[in-house]
């Protein structure tokens, strides 16, 4: 079960995002659940690989304000990275972000089980 | 004290629109315990949910980027609509791009994401939706309903916070009026008045954007407008009478137009709309012009003849009012025989000095206070005949003036019947001098009051003959016993042959109509003989004497009776 020192560990700001949901432990990780079966991580996975850049770009900003609501700095930074080159169209091989950030998205889903 | 923070524990009711279900959750867990919180999951949603109960909402937050309608459209579509533009918008964005783009559409706000502390987004509703209701508040009090100008207070206030920032430009200060509105009420109906001041209001607010300016609807019938300042008025004029052309029941209206240029910064801005209306108001019988503008002395003079309305009641009680005397004199029978006196007004004002009538009584005519002035001369004239027939045994006839406004009062006959009856008066030593215009404007009604007044036994004087504009035609049948040729034609007469003639004419017009001729104004001993030789019978002014308070003037009525006794 995901736990806030599990987070901590992990990388998460959860002093931040407990902030945000003054202070509701319950609320903040049902949230962190929640956004680890977020259908646009696999929206992003695909549609880069389809070099659908400007789709990529809404799922990836869909994901950059959700995790950054929650804190969740490592995977948001990363989010922030690619959703800057997909913004610019950057005609890239974007695989390995998308690697990277489901690698992350699947830590975090293996804690929430 | 805000009044709006007297119903601060009223729950408002917010509306969040996000595709993010926990974007939404965060913020409702935020806003949830000061606010009833709605949700929206798309544009489309959150039209829907407005456009149902719009009217419920005091605040929305909106996400930009989101499938099937975006933020920006979503406020679009908000400032788009009559009632729903009033609900603030708060966009919720992580870019500076997006921040601007919403801000110029109308957005009140925005909110970063990631989300700034709670307490920080709390501030931020709070404040936007008592900006909000703050502005709507004043928006509602702040303009006329009927023509959405401001409203007096608030034109006032609008001036005050230009001028903080602004003092140096040079402005103007407009009054406008529609004289007559009543009427189209009166005629037309309410609809068609408030029609005719929507009218009006589109002109006004087509003057105010060319010339960088605001306007109040002051009264029912009356514009204020602060302008930037123009030298000249006469484009102003010209394009408000060309679009006064198309005005409803243009012919049952007037627009009138006071003026105060380059408004004096050091005063008030009331008195600069009380100085452009003061002008304004003394168009309002004259109708050869449509615009004034204020000069000091213009102003000086209005406030010196509102002093003089404002003391006239007092003025009489206090006995300020002194009635002067001027001989008339006969001049055909070898000798120079005082045959009357015409009774004249002096007001002897303790702040003024003597006050020349020719100030006075042409005001008094335009309010109606005449008729009390007058009725005062007639009521000291026949005392001063009773007074002098005790002392001297004579019924001396005295002429006093009759104003036109006089003649229509109902209480006309029965005051001068009263007045001579109580002083046991002959009517027709009592004469009555009443002006050739007074004939002209009012000739069949008029008409009709002479012959009354002769059937009662009083005596006529046309005064001023020559003055107005009765044709010759007009002049054999207007009822009349005696002729007093305007002062002007005695005064020119000396001129040039042409004027000469002019007075020759006069006098065979007299001689046609049988009746006897006063000359008035005569001041020199050419103008006498002249006037003898004409066959002028009788001759008031300077040139015998000025008009004498009584007891001077006995000292004339004693020679006279010296005289008499000596023929």
């Amino acid at each position: 079960m995901i736990t806030i020192d599990i987070l901590n560990e992990w990388g998460a700001d959860t002093t931040e995002g407990l902030t945000r949901c003054i202070g509701n432990e319950e609320l903040y990780l049902k949230l962190v659940n929640a956004v680890t079966k977020d259908p646009n991580f696999d929206k992003l996975k695909t549609l880069t690989s389809e070099g659908d850049l400007k789709g990529a770009f809404e799922a990836s900003h869909a994901l950059k304000g959700v995790l950054g609501n929650l804190s969740l700095t490592p995977i948001y930074k990363k989010v922030c990275e690619i959703t800057e080159l997909l913004r610019a169209e950057t005609d890239i091989d974007y695989s390995g972000l998308v690697k990277e950030i489901t690698e992350m998205r699947d830590q975090l889903l293996s804690y929430a089980e | 004290m805000n009044k709006l923070e007297n119903i601060r524990n009223v729950k408002r009711r917010v509306l969040i629109v996000d595709d993010e279900i926990i974007n939404r959750e965060i913020l409702g867990n935020i806003l949830s315990a000061d606010y009833d919180v709605s949700f929206a999951e798309d544009g489309i949603a959150a039209m829907e949910a407005l456009e149902e109960e719009g009217s419920i909402y005091s605040l929305v937050l909106l996400d930009l980027l989101m499938p099937k309608m975006d933020g920006f459209e979503v406020i679009e579509k908000i400032r788009a609509h009559e009632v729903l533009k009033n609900i603030p918008v708060i966009v919720m964005t992580s870019e500076k791009d997006a921040e601007v783009k919403s801000i110029k559409l109308g957005a009140a706000d925005f909110i970063t994401k990631p989300y700034d502390y709670p307490e920080v987004i709390l501030a931020r509703c709070e404040r936007i939706i008592e900006l909000s209701e703050n502005k709507n508040v004043i928006k509602y009090a702040a303009t006329d309903t009927l023509t959405g100008l401001y409203t007096k207070d608030f034109f006032f206030e609008y001036i005050r916070q230009a001028e903080l920032f602004n003092k140096e430009a040079a402005r103007d200060a407009v009054v406008l009026n529609i004289t007559r509105f009543h009427l189209v009420n009166e005629l037309y109906g309410r609809e068609e008045g408030d029609n005719v001041l929507r009218f009006i209001t589109g002109i006004i607010l087509d003057i105010t954007e060319k010339n960088s300016g605001f306007a109040c609807r002051s009264e029912a019938d009356t514009f204020c407008l602060y302008l930037s300042h123009l030298d000249d008025y006469d484009d102003f004029l010209s394009f408000i009478k060309k679009r006064m052309r198309d005005i409803p029941h243009a012919s049952s209206i007037r627009i009138r137009i006071g003026v105060y240029q380059n408004v004096d910064k050091d005063i008030n801005p009331h008195t600069w709309f009380d100085r452009a209306r003061t002008v304004c108001d003394i168009l309002k019988n004259d109708y050869t012009k449509q615009i004034a503008f204020y000069n000091n002395n213009l102003y000086e003079q209005s406030i010196f003849n509102e002093c003089l309305i404002n003391d006239m009641q007092q003025a009489i009680d206090k006995k300020q009012f002194v009635v002067y005397y001027q001989p008339k004199y006969g001049i055909q029978n070898g000798r120079y025989e005082l045959k009357s006196a015409e009774a004249l007004i002096r007001w002897e004002n303790p702040q003024y000095g003597l006050i020349s009538p020719g100030l006075f009584i042409p005001l008094f005519e335009q309010n109606g206070l005449i008729q009390k002035l007058d009725s005062f001369v007639w009521e000291e004239a026949a005392s001063q005949m009773e007074k002098w027939r005790e002392k001297y045994a004579i019924d001396f006839p005295i002429s006093v003036n009759v104003s036109r406004v006089d003649i229509f009062y109902p209480e006309f006959f029965n005051n001068l019947k009263n007045i001579i009856e109580s002083h046991q008066i002959d009517p027709k030593n009592f004469m009555l001098e009443v002006t050739e215009s007074a004939y002209v404007d009012n000739v069949e009604e008029l008409v009709e009051i002479i012959e009354k007044l002769r059937d009662m036994g009083f005596r006529i004087e046309m005064d001023d003959f020559g003055s107005g504009y009765s044709s010759l035609n007009m002049i054999t049948s207007l009822p009349f016993d005696v002729l007093k040729m305007d002062m002007k034609f005695i005064r020119n007469m000396q001129k040039d042959e042409k004027s000469m003639r002019l007075v020759e004419i006069v006098m065979d017009i007299v001689k046609f109509l049988g009746v006897p001729v006063i000359a008035e104004g005569v001041e020199e001993e050419e103008q006498v003989n002249i006037l003898k030789k004409l066959g002028c019978d009788l001759i008031q002014g300077y040139y015998f004497s000025k008009p004498l308070p009584p007891d001077e003037f006995e000292k004339l009525i004693e020679k006279e009776l010296e005289e008499r006794k000596n023929i």
